[in-house]
């Protein structure tokens, strides 16, 4: 997330009533004084408190007398806070398993309390997951984060990449297929425009393509895919990940 | 996936109102490669562009008007593209002017590849587009045993469907209905559902998106180039004021989905379209439960691109096509020759016996002389272009490219680059544009470059007039051939050089698809011909009749004041028959003309290679169209034996050069100085000079060194 220099700076209850009336804005279109109090669980009273300093700051406005909406500065504030929530809630829930309940409520006191450079960061490392999503698999199939004792190598750790690197277990790629053969994608590891274009060409995780012949050579391979007719070259190919047909 | 209208309003889809229009109505056609959008923009507008059974013909938008339709209307076709995430130039142009909002998008698909077209009609609805679905190819869908239930399918959609066989023109008056009732009654919002986390993310990202970002159609286009991380789009919209929340929610809502779904964003994304699609045919589609997947196509490629035997039978074909050419070629031609010189005569008549009056010599000598000897070669020009008319209409084009990739590999090139390379048999020009479908600089460049090595149709002329001035019969086939295959081989050690030294870089990635075979239709294999003849003819008479005039001009003037041979007879040197006297006197009159003079001061640069001043004014015409070389030799023989001359300029040609120096001619011909025209569509296409000039000076420096060696062995040898 890009750290912009009018980031509003108050403090986290605040920052909590913002939310909230994005969530209402969002699902009714307005919120009234009546309806935050009842999602936060305070009094009307001390909703009004709270209102008034972030009318101070320009976050909210009156729209009719009890029609509370945000400013575009106080929208901003809350979508950034909202995005903290979710994907913090995320974090302890899907990848380190908390129970959904535990990893809100941590959620909850951490998007106050980072910076701007440490969620960014915590970003980054999601989009990093995003792409490698073999690693949060090996990462949750691993007897490690499940707390076993004993990290050994198990049986279902034998299914992780990194492990079949290791331990020299060859993943099996179109390159490595026979003419004649048909298999299934698993991943589309190709880098750059290619990867679009297969997928754009039908390629996808879970379709089958079978190797009919190849050139002389071994080279160029001709596939079909999806009822298309497909030339590529073992170099390409070599980046595509499959496994055979069960 | 189920098609379900979308609940609650979302920002995605909020009814737009579109403006009247004031300008005339836009229809663009849209699709993948090959699915036959050229075949329907002819059909519509009754163009005759070119259309041919492989992926990448069309490289260019190119305009028509549609006279049936109800509005006056611009109809524009697209190269095809398999998605809007555009790679390669051609493909780019397809989606700026889909981007630039055309008042109906005609999405053209091939009925039995649907599941994968109708992924780029996704993204047209996502676009924001008015769509007309063009279910073409339906003639082969139907011969499959599918049958596509059109109303449920236009009842589902909310926008016109229509099935069409574009080739045959059969469904383009309801083709035109449909296209009439979008621009009549545009799409206010589109049936869209990709699911719901899908949907709900793209839909906060739309609403994120600062006002000027957020066209009232495509915001849900622009949210998923944002979502999957867009370089372009999100350069883009970052730029704008508010736009980095939008880019932040978007890389917030990409982290989220990858998370979630424990796949990468990309092929997430790809996924619900293929997932739209699926739920989309599974309502409308009806095929054979087993359908025979062994076709007829299969069938042929088990023998064409047989591992052993495919690329013999390649050069089988070649060899085929320029057989063909040369020998079948020769019997037409040898009527037409006849018919021309006997207009000669027959012009040459008007005037009294031995008439020195310029006009008939322009006539006689100047235009019969030199256009004459360029359409006499008609019949072969044609002959070529029916074989590349087979190559390409059959489907044998891609397979052929597949073949030979290997080898084109090893020297380089690209797979795709023997498309456009193929083309340059025809010509060049069009051949150079062909690489637009190369994605990557480098592997453009180095094909452009090398491109005029490939014998093009108007030097096809040339060789048939020289290889039989100076080979026997039975050589004659075999010698055109080699001198094809020694360009060929050229162009592969130069395109290695290049990629080794100028144009240094990685291999692009190789992916092509092979069209299924389809059988020619007599109507489009003559419509290509008479196309082909008629460029052929209008060149004939304009270009090089223009430059067969002034080089005309160029060889008659100015004369010289008095002759040698006379002051010679007058002092009594010389005893002569009259004809012998005619023909010093012409022989003086041309050393003592322009293109003379130009010759003689230029010829000690080529006597090395043994080219004597006659060659090298037509030399210098070649420059202007390759065929002028043939022109300006007529002329010059023409004038030389006075316009009275029965022999065949063939024999001429045979009575004053060794077969040495016509080989020397050949080579440098092959080589040197591609024609005007295509330095400047290399400077175009390349974007700058230095390539053209680069190519210019590169090959006519290479033309020339070879002709040295070949001429100065040869001495040697003999
Ligand atoms: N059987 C059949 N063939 C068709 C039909 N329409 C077009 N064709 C053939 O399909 C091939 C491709 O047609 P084009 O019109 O060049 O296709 P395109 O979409 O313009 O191709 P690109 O410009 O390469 O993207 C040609 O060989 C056509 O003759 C059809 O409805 N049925
Ligand atoms: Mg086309």
């Amino acid at each position: 997330m890009s750290s912009s220099s009018d980031t509003v700076s108050i403090s986290s209850p605040l920052e909590d009533y913002l939310e909230t009336i994005y969530l209402l804005v969002q699902e009714h279109g307005f919120a009234r004084v009546r309806d935050i109090a009842g999602a936060r669980r305070v009094k009307a009273a001390t909703v009004s408190v709270a209102l008034r300093k972030l009318a101070e700051g320009k976050l909210v406005d009156y729209q009719r007398r009890e029609y509370i909406g945000l400013t575009s500065k106080g929208e901003r504030a809350a979508r950034r806070i909202l995005a903290r929530h979710r994907l913090l809630t995320r974090f302890f829930a899907e990848i380190l398993k908390m129970p959904r309940e535990a990893a809100a409520e941590q959620a909850c006191t951490l998007e106050h309390a980072l910076t701007d450079e440490a969620m960014d960061r915590i970003v980054r490392f999601f989009e990093f997951l995003g792409r490698c999503p073999s690693v949060i698999e090996a990462f949750q199939r691993c007897p490690v984060a499940a707390g076993a004792d004993e990290p050994g190598l198990s049986a279902a750790a034998s299914t992780c990449a990194s492990c079949a690197v290791r331990n020299d277990v060859k993943l099996m790629t179109l390159s490595d297929v026979e003419p004649g053969q048909s298999v299934v994608v698993t991943q589309v590891a190709s880098g750059g425009a290619l990867r679009q274009r297969l997928l754009d060409m039908g390629m996808l995780p879970d379709t089958v393509v079978d190797l009919e012949r190849t050139g002389l050579g071994g080279d160029p391979l001709w596939v079909r895919c999806q009822g298309a007719r497909l030339a590529l070259r073992r170099s390409e190919a070599s980046t595509i990940l499959v496994r055979r047909k069960a | 996936m189920t098609l379900t209208l979308l609940e609650s309003p979302s920002v995605l889809s909020a009814p737009r109102a579109r403006p009247p229009r004031a300008r005339p109505l836009r229809v663009a056609l849209a699709g993948n490669p090959n699915c036959g959008k050229t075949s329907i923009f002819n059909a519509l507008t009754g163009a005759r562009q070119h259309v041919a059974n492989y992926a990448g013909v069309t490289v260019e938008r190119r305009a028509g008007t549609c006279p049936l339709l109800n509005e006056p209307g611009e109809l524009i076709d697209l190269p095809g593209t398999y998605s809007l995430n555009a790679y390669s130039p051609e493909e780019r142009v397809a989606e700026a002017e889909l981007l630039a909002g055309p008042d109906v998008v005609v999405v053209v698909t091939d009925s039995t590849q649907l599941q994968r077209h109708l992924v780029l009609l996704v993204q047209v609805m996502q676009l924001g587009a008015n769509p007309v679905l063009c279910l073409n190819m339906a003639d082969e869908a139907r011969a499959a045993g599918q049958t596509i239930d059109v109303e449920q399918m236009e009842r589902l959609l909310g926008f016109p469907v229509v099935e069409t066989v574009g080739h045959r023109g059969e469904g383009i008056d309801r083709l035109v209905a449909a296209i009439d009732r979008a621009a009549r009654n545009p799409v206010e919002r589109h049936k869209l559902v990709l699911g719901e986390d899908l949907d709900r993310a793209l839909d906060d990202i739309a609403r994120a998106l600062p006002p000027p970002a957020r066209p009232e159609q495509g915001a849900a286009w622009v949210a998923t180039r944002l979502l999957v991380g867009d370089q372009r789009q999100t350069r883009r919209v970052a730029a704008l004021d508010g736009g980095e929340e939008a880019v932040a929610l978007a890389r917030l809502h990409r982290t989220r989905l990858e998370a979630a779904t424990g796949c990468d964003i990309a092929v997430f994304v790809t996924e619900r379209y293929f997932g739209f699609v699926d739920g989309l045919l599974r309502e409308v589609r009806h095929r054979p439960r087993h359908v025979d997947t062994r076709q007829l196509t299969d069938r042929i490629d088990a023998v064409v691109v047989h591992r052993l035997a495919g690329l013999p039978l390649f050069a089988l074909v070649m060899f085929a096509v320029f057989w063909l050419t040369f020998t079948v070629g020769d019997y037409p031609m040898g009527w037409i020759d006849a018919g021309i010189a006997r207009l000669g005569e027959g012009l040459s008549q008007l005037w009294p016996e031995g008439s020195d009056s310029p006009l008939r010599s322009l006539l006689v000598d100047g235009m019969v002389g030199g256009v004459g000897g360029v359409i006499v070669f008609l019949p072969n020009i044609l002959l070529l272009f029916l074989g590349l008319a087979f190559l390409e209409d059959t489907g044998y084009m891609a397979r052929a490219a597949f073949l030979t990739d290997r080898l084109m590999h090893r020297f380089g090139l690209h797979g795709k680059s023997f498309i456009p390379l193929v083309t340059g048999f025809g010509c060049s020009i069009p051949g150079i544009m062909a690489t637009r479908t190369l994605e990557n600089e480098r592997d453009r460049l180095t094909t452009m470059l090398v491109l005029p090595l490939m014998s093009c149709g108007a030097r096809l002329p040339i060789w048939m007039l020289l290889i039989p001035a100076f080979f026997p019969p039975a050589w004659r086939a075999p010698t055109l051939w080699m001198l094809y295959g020694f360009g060929i081989a050229l162009a592969l050690l130069l395109a290695l050089t290049l990629r080794r030294t100028l144009l240094r870089g990685d291999d692009a990635p190789f992916v092509m698809e092979l069209p299924p075979y389809r059988q020619p239709t007599l109507r489009s294999v003559v419509l290509k011909m008479l196309t082909r003849s008629q460029v052929y003819l209008r060149k004939a008479g304009t270009t090089i009749l223009a430059i067969s005039i002034l080089l005309w001009a160029a060889t008659t003037y100015p004369k010289p004041p008095s002759y040698q041979v006379d002051a010679q007879l007058a002092k009594g040197e010389l005893a002569l028959a009259p004809e012998e006297v005619e023909a010093r006197r012409a022989a003086e009159d041309l050393e003592h003309s322009i293109a003379g003079r130009l010759g003689r001061a230029l010829a000690p640069v080529f006597a090395p290679i043994g080219f004597d001043w006659k060659i090298v004014t037509a030399m210098i015409g070649a420059f202007a169209a390759k065929e002028v070389f043939v022109a300006q030799m007529g002329i010059v023989y023409s004038l030389a034996d006075g316009g009275q001359g029965t022999d065949s300029l063939r024999a001429l040609l045979a009575r004053d050069y060794s077969p040495l120096v016509g080989i020397s001619l050949m080579v440098f011909l092959l080589i040197a100085a591609p024609c005007m025209a295509t330095i400047a569509v290399t400077r175009r296409e390349s974007g700058s000079w230095r390539w053209a000039l680069l190519q210019l000076g590169g090959l006519t420096a290479i033309g020339y060194l070879l002709a040295l060696v070949v001429c100065q062995l040869g001495r040697l040898v003999i």
